[in-house]
C-alpha cells in the first residue's frame, strides 16, 4: 500500500521535471535586422535544440594551414585562434553558435540558421592580418622588368599562346613566349583612351613599354607611382608568376608585390590593381583598439579605426616621416582599396575604405579586426551547409514516420496483450516524455538520425515489456494466482532486459565518443530513449499492475 | 489470450548446417558483387565524401530537369568527373564532385551553382545542402569507423565475460561479426551508400543483435540451472523455442518501425533505414541459428571443469546418449 504511494509519487516527480525540462521559456537571441545592424529579440521556445541537419546552418571545421609556413605546437596555436575565433562570432548575428576545439589540431564552429557560406567563411577564416604600408616611390620594379621577363623566360613559366588564348578569350592576350608570339599586341598597351581614364589621377606615368617580355606584357603602370594594372583575363597568369621562386628572388630587395582589391574598368575591360609596397610595416594592427562601419558621402563604406596610445604615437612618426607618400593599407596580404596619400602625419585615429562594397561587409571586416587577427592562418578542413528547406522537410517527415510508427506498435501491442498492452503503451507516452526531457535536459541536440534513433527506440522501448509479458504468461501456464505471476514475471525477466540495454548502451557510448554531429545526436537520442525505456517498462508498468490489483482485490484472471 | 507460436519444440539446432551454407553464400555473392565492380573499373563500396573528401550538393530544381543537360552543365563548369544521381522526387538532383583542397572545394560549389544558375535561371536551381569535406578529414573519419566498431566489439565482449562466462561472450561475438558480413553483403547488393550515418545503423544492428543474443542466452542459464535431464543441445533448442513468442513480437514491433522510417522519413536518411531493416532480420537470424549453434560447438570443444554443474550435467548426458546411439546403430547393423 504504501509501497504503491511512494512508486506514484516517484513517477510524479519524474513527471513533474520532465514537464519542468520540456516547458516553454523566455531566451535572447541576437537578430540581424533588414537595416543590418544586430538586435537583441526575446523568443519563447521549447527548449529542445535542433541539429544542423534539422533547423539548416553550417558546420564548418577549420585546420592550421601549413601551407605557407609550418606550426611547431598547433594545439597552443588552436587554442589562441580559438578565443580569436569566438570574438568574431559572438558578433556575427546567430543565436546559439558552437565554437570549439576538435581533438587536438582543429576548431568546429556550428552556426544555426546561417546560409551564406562566403559571409561566413570570410569571417571565420579571414586571419585580419592588418598592415600599413608606404608604397614603391623609386621604380623599383621597372628597373628589375627585363630580369623578371628573363626569369620568365628561363624557367618556361609563360604557358604557351594557345592555351592562354583560349583560357582567357580575349583579344590581343599576353604576348607570350619567348617574344615569338606575333598575335595582336597593340590592343594590349595602354591606348589613349585608357591613358585618358587614368589622368584624371595626375600622376600617371606612361606605360612601361620594354621590349615585350612575357611578365612585362602583361602589367602596365597604374595611376600612381607604386600601382600596376593586370587585366582580369591575366591575372591568374601573373599571380603564378609572382609564386614562382625564380621569380620571388628576382623581385626588388626589401618590396613587395601585393594584389589590391578593388577593380578598375578602363575601356570596357576589367583591371585588377597590382603593389610595389616596403616590406616592413610602419605600423601592424595590433594596436587597433575599435573598430566601426561607417559610411561617407566621398569613399562610400569605410571603417573607422582607433589606436592606443603607443600605436599612436608610433603612427603618427611614422606618418610624419613619409607625408606625400602613398600608404597602403594592407589586410591578409591585400591592399585594401587605393592608398591614400598621407597629408601629415597620422594619430589614433585611422579609416579603410571598402571601395564598392556594402555595408555588411564593412560591419564583418570591423568585425574581425575587433576581434584581432587570428594567431596562424586557418583553411577549411571540412564545411557542411544545409538549407532551411531541407531541414524543414526533414522534420516533417520525421513527424510523419514517427507518428506511424507510434501507430504500428500501439496496435500490435494492444491487440495482442489487450489491458496489459494498453498499461505498456500508457508507459510508451511517458517514454516519449522522459526521453524527449533527457535531450532537453543534457542539452542533446535532436538530428535526423537522431529522430531514426527515436523511432527504433519507440520499437525497441516495448521489448522490455513484451519480455515482462511473456514472462508472466509462462507463470500463469504453471498455474500460478495473478499477483505471483506478475512479481515473478517481472522478477526473472530482469536480468534479461538489463543486459541486453547495457550492451546496447556501451555501444551507443562508443558511437558518442567517435562520432560527430549528427551522429552523435543519435547516440544522445538512443542513449536516452534506452534509459527512458527501462524507467517506464519496469518501474510504471509494475505500478500500473500494482494499481489494478489494488482496485479489483482477488482478481482471477489477467488480460494479457 | 492471443498466443502465437505457444508451447513450440521445434529443432532449430537441426537446421545449422543448412543455414551455415546460406549464410555463407549470402556473404559470398556480395564479395562477388563487389569483386565484379572492382574488375569493371567500378569502386567496390559506394562512400560517401565524409569518407573520400570532396564536394557534395543536393539540389532542387523548379521544373523536372534532364540529367543529361545538368550533367554538361556541370561539366562546362570544369567538373567533367563530378557525379549526378536522382535523389527521391523527380526534381532533386545530388551532385558530387571530388576535390582536393579546401580553396578548390570552397569553388566547388560555387562554381557548380554559378552555371547551374545560368542554365536554369536563379529561381530555377536551389542548393538546399551543399557539404565539403578534406581528404585529410575523410581519412580520419574512416579511420575512426573502424574503431568505434573494433572498441564496441571489445567492450561487449567484456561485458559479456563479466556477466556471463567466456564461452558465451565469444559465441556472441562470432554471430554479431557475422551479422556485420551478412549487413556489408547486403549494402554491397543494394549499392547503399556508406556514410557516417551507414556506420551508425551498423553499430546499432550489433547493439540490436547482441540484445537478442544475450536474451536467449540468458536462457540458456537459466535452464542449464535447473537440473532436468536433458542434453546440452536440447536446452539450447529449448531455450529458443520458449523465447520466440518474445522474439517474434519484438521483431514485429521494430521491423515496423523500420518500415515506417523506411517508407515516410525521406531519402536522406534511406541509406540508414535499409540498413536497420535488414540488420534487424539477420540479427533474429543469427541469434536463433548461428549463436546457439556456435556456443554448442563452443561448450563442446572446450568443456568446463566440474563446478558449473549444470552444463557439466548436461554435457555427460550428452555423451551418454550419444553412446546409446552408437550402441543403437550397431544394433541396428
Amino acid at each position: 500500500m504504501s509501497n504503491l504511494r511512494w512508486r506514484l509519487i516517484g513517477i510524479a516527480v519524474l513527471t513533474a521535471l520532465a514537464v519542468f525540462f520540456l516547458f516553454p521559456r523566455n531566451r535572447t537571441i541576437k537578430v540581424r535586422g533588414s537595416d543590418g545592424l544586430l538586435r537583441e529579440t526575446v523568443q519563447r521556445h521549447v527548449p529542445l535544440k535542433y541539429g544542423l541537419d534539422l533547423q539548416g546552418g553550417m558546420h564548418i571545421a577549420l585546420e592550421v594551414d601549413e601551407s605557407k609556413q609550418a606550426v611547431a605546437d598547433k594545439s597552443e596555436a588552436i587554442d589562441r585562434a580559438l578565443k580569436t575565433v569566438r570574438n568574431r562570432i559572438e558578433g556575427f548575428g546567430v543565436s546559439e553558435p558552437v565554437i570549439q576545439k576538435a581533438g587536438s589540431d582543429r576548431i568546429i564552429v556550428e552556426l544555426p540558421g546561417e546560409a551564406d557560406r562566403d559571409r561566413a567563411l570570410s569571417v571565420v577564416q579571414n586571419q585580419a592580418f592588418l598592415e600599413f604600408k608606404i608604397t614603391d616611390m623609386t621604380q623599383a620594379l621597372e628597373r628589375v622588368l627585363p630580369r623578371l621577363d628573363a626569369v620568365v623566360r628561363d624557367r618556361k613559366l609563360a604557358p604557351a599562346s594557345g592555351t592562354t588564348t583560349a583560357a582567357t578569350q580575349t583579344p590581343g592576350a599576353p604576348k607570350g613566349l619567348q617574344g615569338l608570339l606575333t598575335s595582336a599586341d597593340s590592343g594590349k598597351k595602354p591606348d589613349t583612351s585608357k591613358k585618358v581614364a587614368l589622368e584624371k589621377d595626375s600622376t600617371s606615368k606612361d606605360s612601361i613599354v620594354t621590349g615585350g617580355g612575357a611578365f612585362s606584357n602583361l602589367i602596365q603602370q597604374g595611376g600612381m607611382q607604386g600601382e600596376y594594372f593586370v587585366e582580369a583575363a591575366n591575372i591568374n597568369t601573373v599571380d603564378k608568376f609572382l609564386n614562382d621562386p625564380g621569380v620571388q628572388a628576382a623581385l626588388p630587395p626589401a618590396k613587395e608585390v601585393l594584389w589590391g582589391t578593388d577593380s578598375t574598368v578602363i575601356a570596357g575591360k576589367v583591371y585588377k590593381a597590382l603593389y610595389v609596397v616596403d616590406s616592413r610595416p610602419i605600423i601592424t594592427g595590433e594596436y587597433l583598439t575599435d573598430a566601426r562601419p561607417n559610411t561617407s558621402p566621398l569613399e562610400g563604406t569605410i571603417v573607422q579605426f582607433k589606436m592606443n596610445n603607443v600605436g599612436g604615437r608610433r603612427f603618427r612618426n611614422e606618418t610624419g616621416k613619409h607625408v606625400g607618400h602613398y600608404m597602403a593599407i594592407v589586410l591578409d596580404k591585400r591592399v585594401m582599396g587605393r592608398p591614400p596619400v598621407i597629408q601629415s602625419a597620422i594619430g589614433t585615429d585611422g579609416q579603410i575604405t571598402m571601395g564598392g562594397k556594402d555595408l555588411a561587409a564593412a560591419q564583418d571586416l570591423a568585425l574581425v579586426l575587433r576581434a584581432g587577427a587570428l594567431p596562424v592562418p586557418l583553411r577549411v578542413a571540412e564545411i557542411r551547409s544545409i538549407g532551411p528547406s531541407l531541414g524543414k522537410d526533414s522534420i516533417d517527415k520525421g513527424m510523419q514516420a514517427s507518428i506511424i510508427a507510434v501507430v504500428l506498435v500501439v496496435l500490435v501491442m494492444v491487440v495482442y496483450y489487450r489491458l496489459s498492452g494498453v498499461l505498456a503503451v500508457l508507459a510508451l507516452a511517458f517514454y516519449v516524455l522522459f526521453t524527449l526531457a533527457t535531450l532537453a535536459g543534457f542539452g542533446g541536440a535532436l538530428t535526423l538520425p537522431g529522430i531514426a534513433g527515436f523511432v527504433l527506440s519507440i520499437g525497441i522501448a516495448v521489448d522490455a515489456n513484451v519480455l515482462i509479458f511473456e514472462r508472466i504468461r509462462e507463470e500463469l501456464d504453471r498455474g500460478k494466482t495473478v499477483r505471483t505471476a506478475i512479481d515473478e514475471g517481472f522478477k526473472h525477466a530482469m536480468p534479461a532486459i538489463i543486459d541486453s540495454n547495457v550492451s546496447t548502451i556501451l555501444t551507443a557510448a562508443v558511437l558518442y565518443q567517435y562520432g560527430t554531429g549528427a551522429v552523435r545526436g543519435f547516440a544522445v537520442t538512443l542513449i536516452a530513449g534506452i534509459t527512458a525505456s527501462l524507467v517506464s517498462a519496469i518501474f510504471i508498468v509494475r505500478t500500473f499492475y500494482l494499481l489494478w490489483l489494488q482496485r479489483t482485490r482477488g482478481a482471477q484472471t489477467l488480460s494479457i | 489470450m492471443l498466443r502465437i507460436l505457444h508451447d513450440t519444440r521445434y529443432d532449430f539446432i537441426k537446421w545449422w548446417k543448412h543455414m551455415a551454407i546460406l549464410t555463407i553464400a549470402w556473404i559470398l555473392v556480395g564479395v562477388a558483387i563487389a569483386a565484379q565492380r572492382t574488375m569493371t573499373g567500378g569502386k567496390a563500396v559506394n562512400y560517401s565524401i565524409e569518407f573520400t573528401g570532396g564536394t557534395l550538393m543536393q539540389l532542387k530544381f523548379a521544373q523536372p530537369p534532364q540529367i543529361d543537360d545538368i550533367r554538361a552543365t556541370v561539366a562546362q563548369a570544369g567538373y567533367g568527373h563530378a557525379e549526378i544521381q536522382q535523389f527521391g522526387s523527380p526534381t532533386e538532383y545530388t551532385v558530387r564532385a571530388p576535390g582536393a583542397t579546401a580553396a578548390a572545394g570552397d569553388s566547388t560549389s560555387k562554381q557548380i551553382e554559378r552555371a547551374l544558375k545560368t542554365r536554369y535561371s536563379p529561381t530555377g536551381v536551389q542548393v538546399v545542402r551543399s557539404e565539403f569535406v578534406g581528404p585529410r578529414v575523410g581519412a580520419e573519419l574512416r579511420r575512426n569507423a573502424v574503431i568505434a566498431i573494433l572498441i564496441s566489439f571489445v567492450v561487449t565482449l567484456i561485458y559479456l565475460a563479466i556477466r556471463f562466462e567466456w564461452r558465451f561472450g565469444l559465441a556472441a561475438v562470432v554471430a554479431t561479426a557475422h551479422d556485420i558480413f551478412t549487413t556489408l553483403a547486403f549494402i554491397m547488393m543494394m549499392h547503399l551508400e556508406v556514410s557516417l550515418t551507414v556506420v551508425a545503423a551498423i553499430l546499432t544492428v550489433i547493439g540490436y543483435s547482441l540484445n537478442d543474443t544475450i536474451i536467449i542466452f540468458d536462457r540458456v542459464r537459466e535452464n542449464l540451472k535447473k537440473q532436468r535431464k536433458e542434453s546440452l543441445r536440447d536446452v539450447m533448442n529449448r531455450s529458443i523455442n520458449e523465447t520466440l513468442p518474445r522474439s517474434v513480437m519484438t521483431h514485429a514491433t521494430t521491423l515496423a518501425a523500420t518500415i515506417a522510417l523506411l517508407i515516410f522519413a525521406g531519402e536522406v536518411i534511406r541509406p540508414f533505414s535499409w540498413v536497420m531493416a535488414f540488420g534487424i532480420f539477420t540479427g533474429t537470424f543469427s541469434s536463433i541459428y548461428v549463436a546457439t549453434a556456435l556456443l554448442l560447438y563452443i561448450e563442446r570443444k572446450w568443456p568446463r571443469s566440474g563446478e558449473q554443474k549444470g552444463t557439466a550435467r548436461a554435457l555427460a548426458e550428452e555423451r551418454r546418449r550419444d553412446r546409446g546411439a552408437a550402441q543403437n546403430a550397431v544394433v541396428a547393423r
